[in-house]
């Protein structure tokens, strides 16, 4: 094994994918999902996996020909240093939005669910500020602790949805195809930005040891998050059926207070630090991708200090908003929805420019050669 | 300047470490009164309700203070508020500790709230509450909770949380009390197209009509002698779109578990008709552990649904002394006999649904689903609408088990020899 300093191995970048956007089946990521599909959530999911694939497998090929170059890296040398540096400020304004209003999420999970009394400004402090700690370590680290909690978290989840699909009954999931078909691709297509991070995902891509092993990774990864999503959506709708499903915010927190494991009631305190956990890891990872992006945009090489600002904004802006569990829903629908587009087409467009410089072509003469 | 660095990092992790605490949110066991079950009445005052709070003492029988407390196991009190949320902080002038539904096993709503169409009103407040949790089971008593409440007085298992969850829980393992809870009502009521079943117990006693057959009563009606607790529990309370709208006995109940598609059922004893004297009944333990078997069929406009019911049942008295074991004549013609009787108790039951409920107790409408694409046309077809009007036939499957521990008896006519 290389052991390469700032790099990470694929089991580290599996981990990573895994727990960052696995963990968004426990927000309300499937309340969104059902807002449209109604039952058929499941299936959304696995239409979203699958037309996700396109525009990643796009980027893999852009970023085949740039195996040193790291997301903001190959825009500012396809797009030109304007418009590059214009599109890696938007993704970066996006994407720090889209984790204020995660973290916000989180912040409303854990206050609403567990800790009542506690002022939101004080979890979302200890939070970010946990956080914050975990970016400044590196991805190393980051990647290390994935891996080496990955089990404990994975197997505590299925545990859950493995009671509550005892629990519930199979019989919910039908009719097959929810409120009609047209109305399960719509969900899929207003929601597959819910796999957006696998394009930001690319500003480590040159941290991974070897370019096949981030290949490889990002597909592993995304055959499992989308697998994992949609079991979940699916055992939500057994236990609850889907009138009731879309109407509870947080269908996974509803769930570890509902099941019961043998004679074991109140389970929800068993489950919930394991969660938390990922949560941790979660926006570790988002804060020290948005460091390097604003790092990458200013050229300034020691990102990591960048991190305690980005903390503070985020936690500024995150406790600002009034009623916040239903402004930060609405807000998030808006994001996913704007960022499926540019989803969708940001990566082929890519791939079609650095197609027409002829990219590809060097890389292959260079491989024969 | 290294010695500073190291200084302000103890005081970082310091303050992180006093943050796990939760300091708000930080409460001592005996900082908090547990809550097992609130009872719901209504009150005269429009939009008032009466709340009747159980509270449970949890000192007593715990194993570490030896069961040695003079203290009682519960106490009861009822107020007059504007929900079961509020009614926290009103408790609060007679109770010394903070009210909590941490440990919420059961509501217990009177049957003349339950009736009212604005009950739903109330019972949402649960779905909004962050202690309630979704299992909470609800409980529908003939008099006021609040009479029900103070007149359960359990004589061996004074423990009030302990008492209900093993009374209910045994109570739905006989299939004698429905189960459901909280979080199905909700489902139901959302979903319209069934009609959801509450437990249903009363503590008070009726007389009369005490010769009808094992279970088929509601609660209140069977008579039993000594000295044991007013309070009982069978049969159920059916609500329809959130209203209660009737009530079903315990043998009822029984075969609307059968006929439920959801539920798998352990131990049921009931006794029957003794095919070869009419005298007698005869003792049987029922269990379905396999899938009912559903087909669905539209035929010109009407819909037609066979129902398949697997049963696994064994016999466990012979007051007739057929002696089974050696006559196999016989075991056919008591399967044939069963049959018929519990396909005729079925068809009965379905009747009534027909005609008196108007809608299924059975989640029928669960394997109807899968017969359809999308949720528009299931809508379209209102299942709510389309079933009294439904031909249902149902078709029993027995298996035998064991017919007692000895399968033998002597004949009669050697005993009396």
């Amino acid at each position: 094994m290389k052991q390469n300093k700032g790099k990470i191995g694929i089991k580290e970048y599996i981990a990573i994918i895994a727990l960052t956007i696995g963990t968004k089946l426990s927000d309300d990521t499937p309340s969104i999902i059902y807002e449209d599909a109604r039952n058929a959530g499941w299936i959304s999911v696995l239409l979203i996996g699958a037309m996700a694939f396109i525009p990643i497998l796009l980027l893999i090929k852009v970023f085949s020909a740039h195996k040193d170059k790291n997301l903001h890296e190959v825009f500012i040398y396809l797009f030109g240093k304007i418009l590059g540096n214009l599109i890696s400020i938007l993704i970066l304004i996006i994407g720090v939005a889209a984790l204020t209003v995660d973290s916000g999420i989180y912040v409303d999970i854990i206050g609403t669910m567990y800790f009542t009394t506690t002022p939101s400004l004080i979890i979302y402090g200890v939070l970010m500020i946990v956080c914050a700690y975990g970016a400044k370590r590196g991805i190393e680290q980051i990647g290390s602790v994935s891996w080496l909690l990955l089990p404990y978290l994975k197997i505590t989840l299925f545990v859950a949805l493995f009671f509550s699909l005892k629990e519930g009954h199979t019989g919910f999931i039908f009719p097959l195809w929810g409120e009609s078909r047209l109305e399960v691709v719509k969900a899929a297509g207003k929601n597959v930005s819910i796999f957006v991070d696998f394009l930001l995902i690319g500003l480590i891509a040159p941290l991974v040891s070897s370019f096949k092993d981030y290949k490889k990774g990002t597909l592993i990864g995304l055959g499992m998050v989308t697998a994992e999503i949609s079991l979940a959506t699916a055992a939500f709708v057994m236990l609850f059926d889907y009138t009731t499903a879309e109407m509870l915010s947080y269908p996974f927190h509803e769930t570890i207070r509902y099941i019961q494991i043998g004679f074991l009631a109140n389970v929800e305190t068993l489950f919930f630090p394991f969660w938390l956990v990922a949560t941790f890891i979660r926006f570790s990872f988002y804060l020290y991708l948005s460091a390097v992006m604003l790092g990458g945009i200013l050229k300034i090489k020691e990102f990591e200090y960048l991190i305690p600002l980005i903390t503070l904004i985020v936690i500024f802006l995150g406790i600002a908003p009034d009623s916040p569990s239903i402004l930060l829903y609405t807000m998030r629908q808006t994001i996913l929805m704007i960022l499926s587009p540019a989803f969708m087409f940001l990566p082929p467009l890519m791939w079609l420019i650095a197609k027409i410089r002829g990219d590809f072509k060097n890389e292959t003469v260079l491989e024969s050669s | 300047m290294r010695q500073f660095w190291n200084l302000a990092k103890l005081t970082i992790w310091i303050s992180l470490i006093l943050a796990l605490t939760g300091c708000w949110d930080k409460k001592e066991l005996d900082q908090k009164a547990y809550v097992i079950g609130i009872g719901l009445d209504p009150h005269e005052q429009e939009g008032k309700i009466k709340v009747t709070y159980l509270i449970a003492n949890p000192e007593v029988g715990s194993q570490q203070t030896g069961g040695g407390t003079q203290e009682a196991p519960q106490e009861i009190i009822t107020l007059i508020a504007d929900d079961f949320i509020t009614s926290r902080n009103t408790a609060n002038t007679v109770i010394s500790k903070e009210i909590s539904y941490d440990l919420l096993r059961l509501i217990m709503v009177s049957e003349s709230l339950a009736k009212k169409p604005d009950f739903i009103r109330w019972i949402y407040s649960a779905a909004k509450d962050r202690e309630i949790k979704r299992s909470t089971e609800l409980l529908v008593t003939k008099e006021s909770a609040q009479k029900f409440i103070s007149n359960n007085k359990p004589k061996l298992e004074t423990r009030p949380h302990k008492f209900f969850e093993f009374m209910i829980g045994r109570g739905k393992e006989t299939g004698l009390i429905p189960d459901t809870d909280l979080n199905d009502f909700f489902r139901i009521a959302e979903t319209d197209s069934d009609l959801f079943l509450a437990i249903y117990a009363t503590t008070e006693k009726e007389n009369g009509n005490h010769n009808l057959s094992d279970d088929n009563f509601m609660a209140g009606e069977i008579h039993i002698e000594g000295q044991t607790n007013d309070a009982q529990f069978i049969g159920s309370a059916v609500f329809k779109e959130g209203i209660m709208i009737g009530k079903i006995t315990g043998e009822e109940t029984r075969i609307s578990s059968l006929l439920d598609p959801t539920l798998y059922l352990q131990d049921f004893k009931t006794t029957f008709q003794d095919p070869f004297n009419e005298r007698y009944r005869l003792s049987v333990r029922f269990s379905k552990i396999r899938n009912n078997v559903y087909k669905f069929k539209q035929q010109s406009g009407r819909t037609i649904i066979d129902i398949k019911v697997p049963l696994f049942i064994e016999i466990l008295t012979d007051p007739s002394m057929i002696n089974y074991a050696k006559n196999k004549k016989k075991v056919d013609e008591l399967k044939e006999s069963m049959t018929v009787k519990i396909e005729e108790n079925l068809n009965k039951f379905i009747k009534k649904t027909q005609e008196e409920l108007k809608g299924d107790t059975f989640h029928l409408s669960i394997p109807v689903r899968r017969e359809f694409g999308t949720l528009k046309e299931f809508r379209d077809y209102d299942w709510m609408k389309s079933y009294p009007d439904a031909e249902i036939n149902v078709s029993v499957d027995i298996r035998f088990g064991e017919f007692g521990r000895q399968t033998k008896l002597p004949e009669m006519r050697e005993v009396r020899d």
